[in-house]
């Protein structure tokens, strides 16, 4: 390996640790936090629709765990950069807004990791799962996760006091993980509103998911496909709105 | 070779809705040798603005600062491998331990496991923390904190240090430990660019000063250049308030918190004590110091 990609995983994994693991280990909390409302959801759904419901709260708990996890990493990065001032550190000593994210993030996928290994682990009980499905839904939920760290990071870098971020990210959840149809089927909306939960990322990680374990793989290819161009749009915003070094503050 | 810092005509407002600061108005210095160069100058003069922006956090509406020749506006990846900085105000984070927070900075930065070991053991030892090093940082006080910070930073093998009042909070044999490193990277030839507002460690550690007001520069220069500036090379001081019109003609004579100070020539001083009279030894002459040169030079509108 060249000497600037192992440099580059050193930053990584040096912020992974830091914001990840080290965390992890000593104040376990953030990790039942993380998982509370995805296993709160599957308590409800299995309580009102019985065994039938339960893969559907299986899918929705794997994409709320990644958003919960995402909204985690917004009060992580303001805490890094307004608290800490360790984001100027970051951009002056050289480390790239992307290894930066990517350190961060990885390191709060370690604490949505036992929720997203619970629930895989029963949606293969539930479903005829076949590996390449299974792979369609970890890569599906590897892409939600980047596109949504990412849109964490926006947000982040445009806020400048710790305190605002809390409505964001109340608003973030309800918006990409509450409302859209990850816990029900997009085709019970009615008309109008199915083009907006179309507009929405997290509709179609839904639906790739939900094609997958009906073994529909197809579909889920196509649905794949418009997520992988929304995911693409996402990278471009976030490259061109990010503030790591502007002329703002 | 080029000047290791070079600052020119620097200019940067902040704009908030429709509120504009001026925090830069075409700020421009250099430093035409490897040294301790420390920016003084009163709150809001501009001096974390200049940081941020040589530490390529910020981008000015004009101007540039070369490191070494190389602009930081239009090559900042090379600037970011050679530069090292303790931001304002910065603390470290809770869970980690000062340890880990130089382990992992070096990591961060690209380095080895033995190499990032070895140096987090040096400036451990240099710096004398070794007694809190793997006591999570939560449980350590404002100065121990701040020592972790600059352990950091320091740790970090660059051309140029920017110390952003990096000594706040520390006690008096922490800072001359911290000094001791900054004259040790000063032999080494490296640039270090310091704020601070103890003007002490200023005297002792630079070899150039910049006054900084408003965003511009007012006057640099040795020690001893900015005193002969001032064109006065006594202080006398009255711990009683004395009558202006007499002593005026001899200096000038500014207000201090418990009394009034006249700045004057050492051959005046006789006139002066025979002008006044004893006062009973409430009177304290010396050289000009330092906080002479800053309150005469950025004084003037302490009452706007
Ligand atoms: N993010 C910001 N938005 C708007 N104005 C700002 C911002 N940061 C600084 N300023 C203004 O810019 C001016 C310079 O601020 P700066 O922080 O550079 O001063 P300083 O010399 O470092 O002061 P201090 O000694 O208090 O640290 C001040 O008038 C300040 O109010
Ligand atoms: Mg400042």
């Amino acid at each position: 390996m060249s000497d600037a990609w192992t440099r580059k995983l050193r930053a990584v994994h040096g912020l992974m640790m830091v914001n990840g693991f080290i965390p992890l280990h000593r104040r376990p909390l953030a990790l039942v936090a993380i998982l509370s409302t995805p296993f709160s959801f599957l308590f409800f759904i299995y309580i009102f629709g019985h065994a039938q419901a339960l893969l559907a709260g299986c899918i929705g708990g794997l994409i709320f765990t990644v958003i919960n996890s995402a909204t985690m990493l917004q009060s992580d990065l303001l805490f890094f950069k307004i608290d800490l001032k360790f984001q100027q550190i970051a951009v002056s000593s050289g480390i790239s807004p992307l290894n930066y994210v990517i350190g961060m993030a990885s390191g709060n996928m370690l604490f949505m990791l036992p929720g997203l290994v619970f629930f895989m682990t029963m949606i293969v009980y539930l479903t005829p799962l076949t590996v390449i499905a299974g792979i369609m839904i970890v890569a599906t939920v590897l892409v939600t996760w980047l596109m949504f760290s990412l849109i964490s990071y926006l947000i982040s870098t445009r806020i400048r006091e710790m305190k605002d971020i809390w409505p964001v990210s109340v608003i973030f959840s309800i918006l990409f993980a509450v409302i859209p149809p990850i816990y029900y089927s997009v085709e019970s909306l009615p008309l109008p509103y199915r083009y907006v939960a179309y507009a929405v990322p997290t509709t179609f990680s839904a639906l790739i998911i939900k094609n997958s374990v009906s073994l529909n793989l197809a579909g889920a290819l196509i649905y794949f496909a418009i997520f992988a161009a929304e995911a693409a749009a996402v990278i471009i915003i976030t490259y061109l709105f990010a503030d790591w070094r502007t002329g703002r503050s | 070779m080029p000047d290791p810092i070079v600052v020119s005509e620097l200019s940067k407002s902040y704009v908030n809705g429709s509120r504009s600061t001026v925090a830069l108005d075409s700020f421009s210095f250099r430093g035409n040798r490897n040294m301790i160069l420390s920016l003084l100058g009163r709150n809001g003069s501009g001096k974390t603005t200049f940081a941020k922006i040589a530490t390529t956090q910020l981008m000015p509406d004009s101007g540039d600062v070369y490191l070494n020749g190389t602009s930081v506006i239009d090559e900042p990846e090379e600037i970011r491998a050679t530069i090292s900085l303790v931001p304002q105000e910065g603390r470290p984070f809770g869970h980690l331990t000062p340890r880990e927070h130089v382990y992992y900075y070096q990591r961060m930065i690209g380095e080895t496991r033995e190499k990032a070991s070895t140096i987090t053991e040096m400036i451990i030892e240099e710096l004398d923390i070794e007694s809190f090093q793997n006591t999570q940082c939560v449980n350590l006080s404002g100065g121990q904190k701040q020592t972790t910070m600059l352990a950091m930073a320091l740790s970090k093998d660059a051309e140029t240090y920017f110390l952003d009042e990096p000594t706040i909070g520390l006690d008096v044999i922490t800072r001359k430990r911290v000094w001791e490193v900054i004259e040790r990277i000063r032999r080494e030839r490296k640039m270090v660019i310091l704020t601070t507002h103890y003007l002490d460690e200023a005297s002792v550690l630079s070899d150039e000063i910049c006054i900084v007001s408003h965003g511009r520069l007012v006057s640099q220069g040795t020690l001893n250049d900015l005193r002969s500036r001032l064109g006065h090379d006594t202080r006398i001081r009255f711990s009683t308030r004395v009558d202006e019109k007499i002593v005026s003609s001899m200096g000038t004579l500014v207000d201090d918190e418990k009394g009034q100070i006249l700045l004057t020539e050492s051959g005046n001083v006789e006139e002066v004590l025979k002008t006044v009279g004893y006062m009973n030894g409430r009177i304290e002459i010396g050289p000009v110091g330092l906080d002479d040169v800053f309150v005469s030079m950025v004084g003037e509108d302490i009452d706007e």
